[in-house]
This record gives C-alpha cells, structure tokens and sequence, in this order.
C-alpha cells in the first residue's frame, strides 16, 4: 500500500494527517491543479455534488448514497470548508483523492476557500486547535488558490460555486482570468463564487451578501444561448429540499450538507449525470448518530437563549 | 401530554434551563466585543469568554434592540395630565438570570422607580454573589444594598433581586409584597426565552396572574415559534437534547397563537411580531449598516429561518390610557418590502 493510498484510508476514518504529511499532500496536489483551466472540461457520467462545510460524516453519507471515488467520477462545487467541525479531514480527503485520482475527481473553489472567511467561519480556528499552529491552514489556503473557478460537463452543463457576474457574458472570458489569488472582494472571480440566482430580479440586483450580484432569469437565459449551454449547476445556498430548478430548468442549485450546521433540519442532494447527461437527484439525510463515532466534542449548534 | 411534560420537568431539566443563562451571557458578551452594542457589565458574569458565529451575534444584537426600544418606549411614557410630576414606573424581569439591563438603566440615568429580577436560586444566589463582589455592580444597587448569597436576595431601594419558582403563582404572588411592587404603577413585565420552558398551563397561569394583577402594564415576550417545519423540528430536537425542552411551543407555535395566549388570559390586547419582520422593518436603517459592517457575514439563509424562530409578543393593560400607540414603528427610511433587493440595472 502506497503512502498516499495509506492516508486516504486514515482520513477516511476521519484522522488528520501530520502536519509534514499535508505539506507533501499539498505540493503534489499543486502540480496537477496548475494544470487546470479555469473552466475545467469534465466528461460525463459524473456526479456533482454543492457545499459540505466541514460536515464530514455526512460527505461519508453521501460517498455511500454516491459511490466511492474513483469508481464514481465525481464534481464537488466547492465550500468544503467552515461551519461544520471536520473541516480538516474533509478538506484533506477530498485533495487526497484528487491526487491519486486525478481524472475522476474534480473540485472547484467555493467563496468559503479563501483566507478571509476561513477566518470567520470556523477552518482557520479549527487547524489552530488541531494542528497548534496555522500553518496547515497556511498551507492549505495556499492550495485554494489554485482550485480551479468552474466546469464545463460535456460543453452542455456549466458548474459554478454561485453564479453568473455582469463582467462575464463567454466561457472564454472566464479562462483569460488570473485565479492564481485570494478570493478579490469584486469583479468576475469574486461574482463567480458569489452571486445567486433570484426571482425577483430583472437583470442584475446588488447581493445582501456584500459580494457578488443577484441575477435574474433573463441573465441565465442570454448566458446559456450564448455558450450553448443547456443549463447551470451551483451550489452556494441551502436548499431545503437539497435541489431546486429555477428560470424554467435553466439553473439548478444543488445542497450536498445535511442538516446544516447541525440546526437546519434540511436534506441535502447530489445530482447524477449519465452518458447522455439524464440526470437523477439523490436526497440524502444527515448521517445517524451513531455513525459520527465518538465524537471528542458533542455537536451542540447555538441558539439564541 | 400533561404528564409527559410534567414528568420532563425533572430536576434535571431545571439545571439544563438554568445553564441557559451562562449560554445567554456568553453570547450576549461576544456581541459587545465585537461592538454591536455596550454592555459594561455583562463580562463580569461569564467566566469563559467565547467568540460567536456572526449569526449568533446578530441574533443576540436584534433581540437586545427589540427590548430596548420596547422597554424605552415604556419608560417614557407619561400620564396625559399636567401635573408635570413623572409618573414612576416598575420593570419586574421573569426568570431574569445573568440579564444586565438594570444595570445599564442606571449608568444610562434612566432607571425606573423600581426594578425587580425573579429568577431560580440557585440562579440569583450567583448573581447577588457577582454583585456583592464586583463593586461595578454594587455601586449600581446602592450602599445601602441588603445582599444574601444564602437567600439569593440583592434588597435596594430601586433594586430588588428574588428568587422564586415563577411556576408556583403564590410565590409569585408573595414576591409583590417582598418587592414593594405598587399593582397600581405602570409596570413592564420581561419574559425572555423563559415561558416558552415552561408547561402550558403554568405559562397560562403565570399571564393570567399578571394581567389581573397590573392594570397597567406591558408583558414583553421574546422566544421561539414555528415547530412544525424542518428546522422548527430541528430546533426542538437539539434543545431536548440539551436537556431544555420547549414545553410550551406547541401550545403557542405560532404569531397568532402567542397573541391569543395573552388575550385568552386577561390582557386587554396583545400582538406579535417575528424577529426577522423587526430585524428588516424597525430596526434603524444607520444602526443596521453600522453593525453589518462589523463582521463577514454570509448565513443569509439560515438567518432568515433562525430570526422567523423567534418573535417578540407584546401584551397591553391600559387602564390608564397610557399606551396607545406602544409599539414598533417603521422606520420611515425603509419601503414596505423586505430590504432584501435593491434591482440595480446594468447594461448587458
């Protein structure tokens, strides 16, 4: 057994590895991200899969609702970090399996790989604790700059981490972007990761959330002629329901976390695209209690009391 | 489902609903270190600072305005004679715990005539502690101040701090008599995430009881609403498994339900607002830009659902005339619809 094929087997237990091990991880997961366009092409059948934010055992759920990697070939849509307490591990699966199989597993940044928010929403914190220094975190936002921004599935379906930006009407414009960077606070790379679609909206609206813009039907469809495109796959904001089509099927937002942040009760869903790109939901529920293990601390979600 | 609920009021569940104050004031202190609002005392009754999720912080910040305004509004509200003597006023707090508002009222010079926590002993024996020791807070109640750990007791002129069962009404009842509260005085009554832990007919009991007692007074209510959805579900099921269950929410699990709990049980009038209605449409448009701009923020969708969890129900007796027009008001800087759009057409 490979060193690598090692790791993954311990972090599949939910076991970090040495803080030299994600040094070395990191290095070789570098060399093939470069390589990666900025709309990275991903062959069908594949399954796409929206934000886990740490939520380990519950991305375990779904590899078993799924399949494993690398008999499945799978497209995460970013924000696997923050909010849940297994932000480590999950990260560092995720990137293992990306390094010993390269062309079966593909993942993009969510607005939540970034060093700023890492900062707020709970990765750096907990690569503090677990590690004693942040230099795992270092390393680890280091890699984040060179996940790729977007997918193109079989030049028909366009997979984005938010959504569309007014800076970007052609697939080509978001290749001649320099991601090599920390998230920026606007333009295209920011919108990208942070814009959502809205109903509501007629054209382009300002985001409650400070980044990226609200976009509206009318948008997707222009986008989506365009490129040619038969529609959207994103992620980037709970659904309940772990999927929802919107704009007449031109857009579809897809939610891979369970019960998220251990308080909202919701479903989560992966999107499986055949050969001919048919495509089937799997709703998945939050993994049983008593397959989180023994957890060194009880998940105890605040409320207002 | 009286016995279960009776049989769930166990001793343990008591000491799991009093732990909640050590939670509130945890978090209540991770807002004011992050400067949403000031608090001078709150940092004297948490022994392990935390830093909360922006979420939380923004939660704790719109519950603590949403009081405010309410308890202000209160406060300066005068007798339509012209006699130009202040009218004196009372705040009774209902299972009060690590709360700091007297305290703030009086650094603030607007402290009423008498101000009055109830709380579990084992709660105010902590408090009169703190307040015995740190002379932040003493100073605050008074040199004249009877404190008794043993009892639970802080006794001032303007101050009273009581421990009781607010279940068991005759000890409520016996409280006025301890507290020299005047049942004649306008009086504003505070039940935050408090009721909602009770068994629905002690809550009844404990409206009913007030309404006859004050006949001018407001009952302000601050909990959680809507069990029956995903994260309601959720919500129930968490704090159960804290060892707080909301004995209470399926009796009133609704705005409408809150209303009728008070309206049903002797009070002249009474309505209900959800946080989120407060956070888009009372809060002041320049206080909410001020404290947005204090953290990242991007929980949109689970803040929505968490702030339509909770509501704030007010309850009016006006034999007075006192209170006509209490209330929120919108401010007149934000449209009827929510703020969430703002269209801002760009050329494609």
């Amino acid at each position: 057994m490979s060193d690598l094929d090692r790791q993954i087997e311990q972090l599949k237990r939910c076991e970090p590895l040495k803080e030299s091990e994600v040094k070395a991880l990191c290095l070789k997961a570098m060399e093939i991200l470069v390589e990666e366009s900025n709309v990275q092409r991903v062959d069908a059948p594949v399954t796409i899969c929206g934000d886990i934010h740490g939520q380990f055992y519950d991305m375990k759920e779904l590899f078993k609702v799924g399949g494993d990697c690398p008999k499945t070939n799978y497209l995460f849509l970013g924000d696997f970090v923050d909010r849940g307490f297994y932000s480590v591990e999950t990260f560092l699966l995720l990137l293992a399996l990306k390094v010993r199989y390269p062309d079966r597993i593909t993942l993009i940044r969510g607005n939540h790989e970034s060093r700023q928010i890492t900062q707020v929403y709970g990765f750096y914190d907990e690569c503090l604790r677990k590690y004693g220094s942040v230099n795992v975190w270092r390393y680890c936002t280091e890699i984040f700059d060179f996940l790729s921004l977007s997918a193109l599935i079989e030049n028909k379906i366009f997979s984005v981490h938010g959504g569309l930006s007014p800076a970007i009407s052609t697939l080509d414009q978001i290749r001649t972007i320099d991601r090599k960077q920390e998230v920026p606070h606007d333009g295209a790379m920011c919108d990208l990761l942070w814009s959502d679609p809205e109903d509501v909206v007629d054209g382009w609206g300002l985001s409650p959330r400070g980044a990226g813009f609200l976009f509206g039907g009318n948008v997707v469809t222009s986008f989506n002629h365009t490129n040619n495109i038969d529609y959207i796959c994103r992620a980037h904001q709970l659904v309940m329901e772990g999927y929802k089509w919107m704009f007449n099927k031109q857009i579809v937002t897809v939610w891979s976390a369970p019960n998220y942040c251990y308080r909202c009760g919701n479903v989560a869903a992966i999107l499986e695209l055949d050969e001919n790109l048919d495509s089937q939901f799997r709703v998945f529920d939050a993994a049983p209690h008593e397959a989180r293990g023994v957890p060194s601390k009880k998940p105890a979600p605040d409320y207002f009391l | 489902m009286e016995r279960a609920a009776a049989d769930s009021r166990s001793s343990g569940s008591t000491a799991a609903v009093q732990a909640t104050n050590d939670d509130a004031a945890a978090s209540k202190l991770s807002c004011v270190n992050k400067g949403y609002m000031k608090d001078e005392y709150v940092h004297l009754f948490v022994r392990r600072p935390v830093k909360r999720a922006p979420i939380i912080n923004r939660g704790y910040y719109a519950r603590w305005v949403a009081l405010r305004k309410l308890l202000l509004q209160f406060l300066k509200s005068e007798r339509h004679n012209n006699d130009n003597i202040q009218t004196k006023k009372q705040i009774l707090s209902l299972g009060a715990g690590f709360d700091t508002t007297y305290f703030q009222l009086v650094n603030e010079g607007i402290a009423p005539h008498l101000y009055v926590e109830v709380d579990f002993k084992e709660v105010t024996s902590k408090k009169a502690a703190l307040v015995e020791r740190y002379s932040l807070l003493r100073d605050k109640v008074g040199p004249e101040a009877s404190i008794s750990i043993e009892r639970g007791e802080v006794l001032s002129d303007h101050y009273k701090l009581l421990s009781a069962d607010i279940r068991d009404i005759q000890k409520l009842d016996s409280i006025i008599g301890l507290a020299h509260l005047d049942p004649s005085l306008p009086t504003f009554i505070i039940a935050e995430c408090v009721l909602i832990y009770l068994d629905p007919d002690s809550t009844h009991a404990i409206v009913g009881w007030a309404a006859k007692k004050f006949s001018t007074a407001v009952f302000f209510l601050y909990e959680q609403i809507h069990p029956d959805d995903a994260f309601g579900e959720q919500m129930i099921k968490n704090l159960e498994s804290r060892g707080c269950p909301l004995l209470g929410i399926h009796a009133t699990p609704s705005l409408q339900s809150k209303q009728k709990l008070f309206v049903d049980h002797g009070w002249q009038r009474a309505v209900a607002w959800d946080m989120l209605q407060i956070y888009n449409e009372f809060i002041e448009i320049q206080e909410k830009h001020r404290i947005e701009r204090l953290e990242l923020f991007d929980e949109f969708e689970e803040w929505y659902m968490m702030q339509e969890h909770y509501c704030v129900a007010c309850a009016i007796n006006d034999a007075e005339g006192l209170f006509r027009d209490f209330g929120f008001s919108k401010d007149p800087h934000i449209s009827s619809q929510s703020q969430k759009l703002h269209p801002l057409q760009i050329k494609e």
